[in-house]
């Protein structure tokens, strides 16, 4: 863990939990497992703050607790996992994928959960319809069956999963467990019990309710407080989390498809989807090809839409075979030929890709010359760099002294003779991908934590500006409610000066800007972790 | 015998220098720094009748007649300047969404429980603008009832069962106080008001009794003085007690009937 994460850690934790959690959870990030009291005498907060902070940080599956790793009867420690607090980062893109994927009520359903961190599915069903309902026309409302079925078939697509059940007080305290397991108990994932993705049996009747205009925050207080509810749906005690890893495999194979179609074509790229989505149940998430499919069977699977005949397939897995993108490989030549979708390797080239425009954005594509010029070759001597790349000496050295002072080159020495002599050594430049990620990917974080520390700035900067016009839109709101004339409006909105409004609309601009840009970040991110994770399973 | 120790010097400077040849080809800043121990070493060398340098200074891009570039001797801008413009940000349908999803879900963070604030700083003097920020914060107590089996048992075993009406803790805890306060005063003004009874019935007691033995009369006001003293400690150290007690029996039998439970 570095200084960079740990910055953008804290940051991320501020703006979705607030200063106290952010100080807790950046505490617990820098020192490592510590007991309660440790942290409550190390952050000088108040007792009950930082149980209120743990609580959260538990209750979104920030933070694991565990006792007995020192022993029996030691104190319960407290650990944060950052990559888990760097996800909050992604979290608009699993919404917009649940979107996609099951419409509204998949998104509402991922946004829920992410929001609270974990939830019973019947409190998540009734949330949701309440909320779809809200949204509907007058006299419409959702069903609870309708909400029900699409989280059913978010669990069956494996993106929703059960936390793991807890170990209960009682098997804590009791002392039939071997003090010899302790760790290995508490560090088990979700996916090794066996009931992960069983959907229990909800008996869950009604619809969604709206909240009548009268008692408004009497009803939403309901809704906020569905397991307050007296009666039971059988359900108590399951909870649900959302699958990160899961939607990391979507991600990546949306990844692998988009850049086949932007390489190649579109056909080719729905090619590839479709070996996909057939091998998606089959391949285990840390293999690096997808089970091996034959032609005819990929043929068979393609959807009838796309109008690819047999040998038009068949010339279209050669091209992507022979591509240097090495996307898809053959693995044997039976029932028409094998392919194999190269997951790990796909990722190599996407972040290899990753690279190469990275240096030819920041030092220009004479550089990108060099730079793939070194990719290519390995190792390279200066004056063979200079040769090869047909840049002029004086021009090729500045760039490449450039790069290797930015660590994205580097220089190996092959002495002669034992002592280095300078003179009789050779002077290899190269390049090496997966420490060249490792850095632009804690640059990526620092880049972020800069934008989000550039947006909390401005927003402070005009923070009356925006306090007024958040008080004068509440004031329109309730105007127009109560049926008021037209001149009061536009009197009311004159409250509002001229110059005032630009500012608002250039600081909307720029943090709208920043946001994006966090968003757009993170899909490097993403493709460099997922990068530097396929290294660390391969 | 100053001049070999010069030398002596000179080569011990000439020893880090080979010490750090690895390190200065590596980066062409610490190369310019360093270029002074290449003429050092030359000079050195030719004491010793052999003009070579080690490794040819051309090879790294300096000519005979050039001058080495500048060292380098404050650390890099804070903000470089940027020799090339980044592109703009992707834009589009996808773009849009992902960033309306993003700015709500921040916003709607803010409104949940789990967003916890600091507790309130003591402010010096009462504001005007104190009540529009209280009513931003009173938004955001929402009922949070996590389910206690999956948190360690230390983290809930204090939490008290909130108040039924949904107000924050603290709130209630201040109208407790306030509560138990008024108890207090009430029971301050039964107690005055006894002791005047009894002051009143030993006043006639006393005037019923002869008045002579004036020492006796002394002593014994002397005694009911000390009497009186005692008896107002006791009450007091009662009464304390006494709310002490109570508040405690509250907050035990709360947490006797929902242990498991507590609201933020």
């Amino acid at each position: 863990m570095t200084a960079q994460e740990v910055r953008l850690c804290g940051l991320l934790l501020q703006e979705h939990f607030g200063e106290v959690v952010e100080k807790v959870g950046t505490h617990l990030l820098k020192s490592g497992a510590q007991n309660l009291r440790a942290i409550v005498h190390e952050t000088g907060v108040a007792l009950d703050l930082v149980k209120k902070s743990l609580c959260v940080l538990v209750q979104h599956g920030a933070c694991v607790f565990s006792s007995r790793r020192k022993g029996a009867g030691s104190p319960t420690e407290y650990l944060t996992s950052y990559d888990r607090i760097l996800r909050i980062l992604r979290y608009p893109r699993y919404i917009y994928t649940g979107k996609t994927l099951y419409g509204d009520t998949g998104e509402l359903i991922i946004e829920e959960l992410l929001q609270r961190g974990h939830m019973t599915m019947s409190s998540i069903v009734k949330t949701v319809a309440d909320r779809l309902t809200q949204n509907m026309e007058e006299g419409c409302s959702m069903d609870y069956n309708e909400v029900s079925s699409a989280f059913s078939k978010l669990v069956e697509t494996h993106f929703l999963q059960r936390c793991p059940p807890q170990k209960t007080q009682a098997s804590d305290n009791s002392t039939t467990t071997t003090p010899s397991d302790p760790v290995s108990t508490t560090q088990s994932t979700p996916e090794s019990f066996p009931d992960c993705y069983k959907v229990p049996h909800v008996t869950l009747v009604g619809r969604g309710k709206r909240p009548h205009p009268g008692e408004d925050g009497e009803d939403q207080r309901n809704a906020k407080r569905p397991k307050l509810d007296p009666e039971t749906h059988g359900d108590e005690g399951i909870y649900w989390q959302v699958n990160f890893e899961r939607f990391h495999l979507h991600f990546r194979d949306q990844a692998i498809v988009s850049a086949v179609a932007n390489k190649l074509d579109q056909t080719s790229s729905e090619i590839v989807r479709t070996m996909l989505r057939m091998s998606e149940v089959m391949t285990s998430p840390t293999a690096t090809c997808t089970k091996p499919l034959s032609a005819n069977e990929i043929f068979r699977a393609l959807p009838p839409s796309y109008n690819i005949a047999r040998p038009i397939l068949d010339q279209y897995l050669t091209l992507l075979v022979d591509d240097p993108m090495e996307f898809v490989g053959k693995a044997g030549d039976s029932g028409g030929g094998m392919f194999v979708v190269n997951l790990h390797r796909a990722l190599a080239n996407l972040a290899r890709a990753t690279i190469e425009s990275v240096v030819q954005e920041r030092f220009g594509s004479r550089s990108a010359r060099i730079f793939r010029l070194l990719l290519r070759k390995r190792h390279l001597e200066q004056k063979q760099v200079e040769d090869f790349a047909m840049i002029p000496a004086k021009e090729a050295k500045d760039m490449l002294y450039t790069l290797l002072s930015q660590n994205l080159v580097q220089l190996q020495e092959v002495p002669k003779t034992p002592d280095f002599a300078p003179s009789r050594t050779f002077y290899l430049y190269t390049v090496n991908q997966l420490p060249t990620v490792r850095m632009l990917l804690q640059n990526c974080y620092k880049t972020v934590a800069n934008l989000i520390e550039r947006r909390l700035f401005e927003t402070k900067e005009s923070k009356r500006l925006l306090e007024k016009s958040q008080r004068i839109e509440a004031i329109l709101a309730s105007l127009q409610a109560s049926g008021a004339e037209p001149e009061q409006l536009t009197e009311v909105e004159e409250m509002i000066t001229a110059t005032e409004k630009q500012q608002l609309d250039s600081l909307r601009l720029h943090i709208n800007k920043l946001d994006s840009a966090e968003n757009q970040v993170d899909e490097t991110i993403f493709l460099l972790e997922s990068y530097v994770n396929s290294t660390a399973t391969s | 015998m100053i001049l070999w120790e010069q030398t002596r010097a000179a080569f011990l400077c000439l020893r880090r220098a080979q010490g750090r040849g690895r390190s200065i080809l590596r980066n062409p800043e610490t190369r310019a720094d360093d270029s002074c121990f290449l003429f050092l070493k030359s000079e050195v060398m030719a004491g010793h009748g052999r003009r070579t340098l080690s490794f040819n200074v051309d090879s790294v891009g300096i000519n005979r007649g050039d001058s080495f570039p500048p060292s380098l001797q404050q650390p890099t801008p804070l903000f470089p300047v940027m020799e090339q413009k980044p592109l703009p940000l992707a834009a589009g349908e996808e773009a849009e969404y992902l960033l309306a999803l993003k700015q709500e879900f921040r916003g709607a963070m803010r409104s949940l429980p789990s967003f916890i604030q600091p507790a309130a700083k003591h402010r010096d003097v009462e504001r005007y603008s104190d009540k529009y920020h209280s009513s931003e914060q009173s938004e955001r107590l929402v009922i949070w009832t996590p389910d206690w089996k999956r948190f360690p048992r230390e983290l809930g075993i204090h939490m008290r069962k909130p108040p039924r009406d949904g107000v924050s803790v603290s709130v209630s805890h201040s109208t407790k106080v306030q509560s138990s306060q008024k108890k207090k005063t009430v029971k301050e003004k039964k107690e005055v008001l006894l002791k005047l009874e009894s002051l009143e019935k030993k006043e006639e007691q006393q005037s019923s009794e002869e008045e002579g033995e004036e020492k006796k009369k002394q002593e014994e006001e002397e005694a009911e003085g000390e009497e009186e003293y005692d008896e107002e400690e006791f009450e007091e150290e009662t009464d304390y007690i006494m709310s002490y007690f109570d508040n405690g029996e509250e907050f035990g039998g709360d947490s006797d009937d929902n242990m498991d439970e507590a609201i933020y």
